[in-house]
């Protein structure tokens, strides 16, 4: 119903291929690009710094492992090294000196090539073994941060991460903050969205579908892989950069443990392997749905006098949100993002049925 | 001289003996194959033109071209001769033929009917000062190129006023292709419009219950309503807010789906269309209307205007159309783009236009307020035993308003009372047999099914409501097979061949006065291979 499709149509292969075959969902883009540049106008800075902000950084971040795992299909446990990475050679460079914006490229690159240098020896593994050879880059990075004092400044020392500024220009107030966030997961976005589009795109998908498939179509099944593993790091480097530098404002090796690698993992899962919206979806299920089931149970608790101890008033939303996770991949194993394209399918052929048309 | 795609080699035969043809235009293969027999056969074509050259790799007969290369040759001509360009413009003058066409051969031959340049431009401007449409129209270019409408349509008025003409790329894909494409002007045979609605419907019988239930209640009030805005009553504000949220939520998406939402003009012409199908797409908020033409005079003739719809009148005459009607009932009609006469045939000719009016055929009147109403063809008029006056036609036609029958022959000329012949639909019936789970194997078990019979007895209860008691159906017979052009017994443009059926299914006829509880026929199929086969079976004679 809210999907007119009569009259759109195309001449030529390029006009088919273009960013949004269904008018409603540009129109729909552009509200929500509107409400993202409205949202400091409209919500309070608590609502925009601690759930917006963390959620598009994190977005980003879940784009670029959805990169590796989702499109490329490759498995990839050791995603907060790559970030671990970015982080600390961008706080690095910053302290040095270097601007901000090339700090950022600094971290990106160094992610990118660390990231490619274990790839080399990880790719030539597949599956489940490659799982296993990245955590082993995790641990391994772990181990770096914890024993190299001139990198982290210790096992549990934290890097100050110098104030955060752009073209010379002092970013402190949270709505600066959150612009930057916005405009660098908008940006991610916008590359993911034209990936699906180019040769570059439909080679990762061709390598995840079946590796040696496609490499007698004539793609390089391991050049790709490596692509997808250095794009994914870069990403990676310059989101775990930004993280530390417009969120926690200081860096530590516990931020990038193997278990953010493992919630980053879950992210994408949650929220469906291969898709943009439904990564947007799986963040915001696994990294606010605990802050706002706690506060929700917080708020029934008071409003009925509930007679719930403290204890139990803290662990009960952790229970609640490990059941939404379950409750959702039951209902659709391919996540949010299949959950979103089903309805969207539904409106799309009413008021018909979908499936029998 | 366009022919259908499904022409048979007689048909054609038949044409290229009236003129020598120079240059045929084939299709593919197929067409191909029936140019180069009927150049065995002695016609002197000299050029066969395809399009599409798939199975035509080894054939070598001389003048056999592909479109590309006679492209190709008009290129290298045009450049070698500065002057060409302007000289075959300028030999042409408006009383030159724009096309020779065939009368659809309702009743014999079909007659040659050349339309000048002069005619069609006249009937497109006639056309277009009626509001039957305005520059720059989108049209999807989907109708038989054999019939007039499609020439006057997608060539004479796309050419003078600047429409935007999409062709479909395959006959399979017209669905889809009307959907990219949205036309904003549309004509169609009523039977299009009624295979559409039939299609929306079983879409929506195949939905969820609350889709199901939304379409209903939207649609089963905006059909009342347009029921009483032909009866000549308003609607309330009510009503008014229903129409309002049934376009957002039910009627806009149908439209959408099927390509019909930017739809400015919508035509229906060459028969009468059900009453049911004409309320509904007025319902759905197409302003459908009724269009009156035939080949002689290029197609355009009277149109309904938009906002004034009485269902049984074809509207008022365009402008620059003049229209009387004689004593006994024939239309005729005075136009620049009534044509000069029948091709090679001065009797036919002198029949159809005397002192410059053209004799129709038609019979119909004229109402006070200048609408015209077509009851059907003057030849068709006969009269029952007892004298009463009726057209076979017109009958027919409300019988096939129902979705379940696709054809219908109704008898009586001298007899006492008036019998049919019916052909079930198998799309709708089918349909309908599946869901109330009635078995059938094929369509000559599902027509003789009770079920069915039930079924066509509501459908000529209906019509018989309509009639005075003289002319009541009484008895009907549900055939064994779908009349088919192949066969002859109805014509390309699925008018029936009256003449035909009564000789061919002579036995059932007689068996429908004879009191006879059931009939066993032979009948004859032509198979699209051009065999004969032989179908036998027995058909059950029902009570109305």
């Amino acid at each position: 119903m809210f999907y007119p499709l009569a009259g759109v149509r195309h001449q030529s292969y390029l006009s088919d291929s273009k960013l949004f075959p269904v008018p409603t969902d540009r129109n729909l883009l552009i509200v929500l690009t509107i409400a993202g540049i409205g949202a400091p106008f409209l919500l309070s800075s608590l609502y925009l710094n601690s759930y917006l902000q963390p959620w598009l950084i994190w977005t980003a971040l879940a784009l670029g492992l959805n990169l590796a795992t989702g499109w490329a299909g490759q498995l990839h446990l050791g995603y907060a090294a790559t970030m671990a990475v970015g982080a600390y050679a961008a706080v690095h460079a910053a302290r040095f000196g270097i601007p901000w914006e090339f700090a950022l490229l600094i971290g990106g690159l160094a992610a990118s090539l660390i990231g490619s240098l274990f790839a080399f020896a990880a790719l030539r593994v597949k599956g489940l073994y490659l799982a296993i050879v990245t955590l082993a880059m995790q641990f391994i990075m772990d181990w770096v941060l914890n024993h190299s004092p001139v990198i982290s400044g210790g096992s549990h020392a934290s890097l100050q991460s110098p104030r955060f500024a752009l073209l010379g220009q002092e970013i402190a107030s949270g709505r600066g903050l959150y612009y930057v966030a916005l405009g660098w997961c908008a940006l991610v976005t916008v590359f993911m969205m034209n990936l699906q589009r180019t040769a570059l795109g439909r080679a990762l998908v061709a390598v995840r579908e079946k590796d040696y498939a496609a490499a007698i179509l004539g793609v390089n099944s391991f050049y790709y892989k490596l692509i997808a593993f250095s794009t994914s790091s870069f990403i990676g480097g310059i989101g775990g950069a930004l993280l530390v530098a417009t969120f926690f404002f200081l860096a530590a090796p516990e931020q990038f443990g193997v278990n953010v690698s493992i919630q980053v993992l879950a992210m994408i899962i949650v929220g469906g392997l291969g898709s943009i919206i439904g990564t947007y979806f799986g963040v915001a299920l696994i990294l606010l749905m605990p802050g706002i089931a706690n506060e929700i149970l917080a708020n029934a608790a008071a409003l009925f006098r509930l007679p719930l101890g403290n204890e139990t008033l803290a662990h009960i939303p952790t229970a609640v949100y490990g059941a939404l996770i379950v409750i959702f991949l039951l209902v659709e194993p391919l996540g949010l993002g299949k959950l979103y394209a089903n309805i969207r399918d539904y409106f799309l052929v009413w008021p018909f049925d979908q499936f029998k048309k | 001289m366009p022919a259908y795609p499904g022409t048979t080699l007689d048909e054609l035969r038949h044409f290229v003996g009236e003129v020598k043809l120079v240059a045929a235009l084939a299709e593919d293969q197929e067409q191909v194959d029936k140019f180069l027999e009927l150049r065995e056969a002695g016609s002197a074509i000299e050029y066969i033109v395809y399009e599409d050259k798939r199975g035509l790799n080894t054939y070598d007969a001389p003048g056999l071209l592909s479109w590309e290369e006679l492209h190709d040759k008009g290129e290298t001509n045009l450049k070698a001769d500065p002057q060409l360009r302007e000289r075959i413009v300028n030999r042409v003058t408006p009383d030159d033929p724009a096309i020779f066409l065939h009368s659809s051969g309702t009743t014999g031959k079909p007659k040659g009917i050349v339309l000048s340049h002069r005619n069609v431009i006249a009937a497109v401007r006639n056309a277009y000062s009626g509001g039957a449409f305005n520059y720059g129209e989108e049209v999807l270019a989907y109708l038989p190129m054999a019939w007039v409408g499609d020439f006057a349509l997608t060539v004479a008025a796309a050419i003078a006023f600047r429409f935007t003409v999409n062709v479909p790329e395959r006959q399979e894909t017209v669905l889809r292709d009307m959907r990219e494409i949205a036309p904003s002007l549309y004509l169609a045979a009523p039977r299009s419009w009624d295979n559409l609605l039939t299609s929306i419907q079983v879409g929506i019988e195949n939905s969820t219950p609350l889709k199901k239930w939304l379409y209903h209640f939207f649609t089963d009030r905006a059909i009342a309503w347009e029921r009483r805005k032909l009866d000549g009553q308003t609607g309330s504000h009510l009503e008014w807010l229903g129409r309002l949220l049934g376009e957002r939520i039910i009627f806009g998406p149908v439209k959408d789906l099927y390509g019909l939402s930017r739809l400015k003009s919508a035509f229906t012409g060459g028969e009468a269309i059900g009453e049911d199908t004409f309320v509904f797409y007025r319902a759905l908020g197409i302003k459908l209307r009724q269009l009156y033409g035939q080949t002689e005079n290029a197609a355009f003739n009277a149109i309904q205007a938009a906002d004034e719809v009485k269902l049984h009148t074809v509207g008022r005459a365009l402008p620059g159309v003049q229209v009387k009607v004689t004593g006994t009932g024939e239309i005729l009609l005075k136009a620049e783009s009534v044509f000069r006469g029948y091709f090679n045939n001065p009797m036919a000719t002198e029949e159809a236009l005397k002192d410059g009016w053209l004799h129709t055929g038609d019979a119909g009147y004229l109402e006070d307020d200048g609408h015209l109403v077509v009851l059907g063809r003057v030849s068709e008029v006969v009269h029952t035993k007892r004298g009463e006056r009726y057209v076979p036609n017109y009958i027919e036609n409300r019988l096939k308003f129902s979705p379940y029958i696709k054809d219908a022959a109704v008898f009586g000329a001298g007899r006492d009372e008036l019998t049919a012949i019916v052909c079930i639909d198998l799309e709708a019936a089918g349909h309908w047999a599946e869901t109330n789970a009635v078995p059938y194997v094929s369509y000559a078990d599902l027509s003789q099914r009770a079920e069915m019979a039930g079924l066509l007895r509501d459908a000529f209860h209906r019509v018989n409501k309509a009639l005075p008691e003289s002319l009541k159906l009484h008895r009907f017979v549900s055939l064994h097979k779908e009349f088919d052009p192949d066969d002859g017994e109805i014509t390309r443009t699925r008018k029936l061949r009256r003449a035909v059926v009564e000789e061919r299914y002579a036995s059932v006829i007689a068996a429908l006065y004879d009191g006879s509880k059931e009939i066993h026929v032979k009948a004859a199929v032509t198979y699209e291979s051009g065999e004969v086969g032989l179908v036998e079976r027995t058909l059950v004679i029902r009570e109305v």
